[in-house]
């Protein structure tokens, strides 16, 4: 049987008159690392946002799991969205709320286990042990608010894991980090992706920023696929440098690609 | 004092516990405006229905059910129009619906004017027991959808896109903010009772450290706000009205002060 696998065929999205997303064509495999990149306005959130379902294409088909998210009733749509873990930007949630953060990677069990049903103990292994495993053992009864940028991050993988995810969806994890914290989150998802059989789709404005397992990428420009496989050739492609309007040229440095600005085109 | 004015405080209480629980959902989804508007339709249906010569129970409920269900329809990363704005601009449909029934009245307009500031010193029993009841479905609901509602809280984006039924969880709470609020507003008025959904909560989510201990602290200040409002104004001879919205708001710059002067890890 495949987890979290999808797969995009003639996807449509418009706002208006104006097309703002145009996939013919994606595939995404049960355990691959697929990273998005594009410059500012290229459709990368909103493919994510399409790819699991929060933004509904206008046309085309978009299959999870071999199945169609059109074909479901809301209600079951949501039903196949729990094995979706989603990490979006700072904006999309409330960082101000007292939250501990035991309860916040809590909530990750939320759709899970269901409406009118209670966490159990093995909720509570489950949540306690994702709160170990990534080294927040002793923020457990802090407040969310209270965390750094880093462990907040780190609190939000935690959480997205203990849904037990099949598809994990992030959308720039390390935007507003330091340069450490951007490395050891970098580091955490390379980890889990290696060590679990999870299927990651991350949007990252950095290259450096996309872990060593990333080995694809799809390049969005403008709402469309630029180009899309092997993440060493597309960064040297002429498309790279096209859909950024520059000269670029990258480094490899243990296992991370360094993209830099050689020159305007 | 006099026994009757028991049965005051009681309902000041009731209304404001009931008022404060609210606020935490209201507060924490960063929707305060809700209040207002809903409380605006529900004395739209109000007045209507004093125009119509209908029981005025009914309007009420109908209009603040239906304002609050319209708000919805906005789904998270799908609608282009933000939850405060739609909520503003409801807001001034329901204003213009309200000076326009006013101006249609023909009489005394104190029974309108009461709407507004609400008249808990002519209080009875059956009011007591209505807001009672809706404030334990309240109550039920909270326990019985918590996970939900905390996750609703913190993001309706990522609920959504994880398989939370929030859409469904979301439109009940809505419904029954509605009804909650049209119950209360003869007793604490449309004006006040803004007071007690947004102090209160956001008192609470200064000082407190996890979702249970806001729960409860939100739902003491609110009682507290209308228990001791009420005893300022009684023995001092002052506005109801004016008092507990100056206790809500006292117990708020308290905690507020509370917590930029002390605590770190919170």
């Amino acid at each position: 049987m495949t987890r979290g696998c999808l797969s995009l065929s003639n996807v449509k999205v418009h706002r208006g008159a104006r097309t703002i997303l145009d996939v013919e064509a994606m595939e995404i495999r049960e355990d691959e690392f697929v990273g998005i990149i594009g410059t500012n306005g290229a459709g990368k959130t909103t493919l994510l946002k399409v790819c699991c379902g929060l933004i509904g294409a206008d046309s085309g088909t978009v299959r999870f799991d071999g199945r169609d998210f059109h074909q479901f009733s809301a209600w079951r749509k949501a039903n196949l969205r729990r094995r979706i873990g989603y990490i979006p930007q700072a904006a999309e949630y409330n960082t101000e709320l007292p939250f501990t953060l035991r309860e916040l990677v809590a909530m990750g069990r939320t759709s899970v286990k269901g409406l009118l049903s209670r966490l159990n103990r093995k909720d509570y292994e489950i949540i306690d042990d994702w709160i170990d495993r990534l080294g927040l053992a002793e923020k457990r009864r802090q407040t969310f608010r209270s965390l750094s940028g880093g462990e907040q991050q780190k609190g939000l993988i935690a959480r997205a894991m203990a849904q037990d995810p099949e598809l994990l969806v992030l959308d720039e994890p390390c935007s507003n980090l330091d340069f450490n914290w951007k490395y050891q989150i970098t580091e955490l998802i390379d980890r889990l992706h290696r060590e679990t059989d999870l299927t990651v789709l991350m949007v990252s404005h950095e290259t450096s920023q996309l872990p060593p397992a990333c080995g694809r990428v799809v390049l969005l420009h403008e709402g469309s696929v630029l180009a899309d496989g092997d993440i060493e050739k597309i960064l040297e492609s002429d498309e790279f440098e096209r859909a950024y309007k520059c000269r670029s040229e990258t480094l490899k440095i243990a296992g991370r690609r360094y993209t830099f600005q050689k020159g305007s085109d | 004092m006099d026994s009757f004015f028991y049965l005051v405080i009681l309902a000041g209480a009731v209304a404001g516990a009931g008022t404060g629980l609210l606020g935490v959902y209201i507060i924490g989804m960063r929707m305060p405006f809700i209040g207002i508007c809903i409380s605006h339709s529900a004395m739209v249906g109000s007045i209507y229905s004093i125009l119509l010569g209908v029981n005025p129970v009914y309007g009420p409920v109908v209009f603040s059910a239906a304002c609050s269900m319209s708000l919805g329809a906005i789904r998270p990363g799908k609608s282009r129009l933000d939850a405060n704005v739609a909520l503003a601009i409801l807001f001034n449909l329901m204003l213009g619906l309200t000076f326009l029934g006013i101006g249609l009245m023909r009489g005394s307009r104190s029974e309108v004017l009461g709407l507004l500031w609400g008249s808990l010193l002519f209080v009875d029993r059956s009011n007591v027991v209505i807001i009672t009841i809706f404030a334990l479905i309240f109550v039920c609901f909270a326990g019985l959808f918590n996970k939900e509602l905390k996750s609703l809280m913190f993001s309706r984006t990522i609920a959504s896109a994880t398989g939370v039924h929030e859409a469904f969880v979301y439109c009940i709470f809505l419904a029954l903010c509605g009804a909650i609020l049209a119950v209360n507003l003869p007793l604490v008025g449309g004006l006040l009772i803004f007071s007690l959904i947004t102090c209160p909560a956001a008192a609470a989510y200064q000082i407190c450290t996890g979702h249970r201990s806001v729960v409860l602290a939100a739902t003491a200040f609110g009682t507290a706000s209308a228990v001791v409002g009420f005893l300022v104004s009684y023995y001092l001879d002052l506005p109801t009205g004016a008092c507990i919205v100056i206790v809500s708001t006292l117990i708020f710059a308290v905690c507020a002060s509370y917590r930029a002067l002390g605590r770190k890890h919170n």
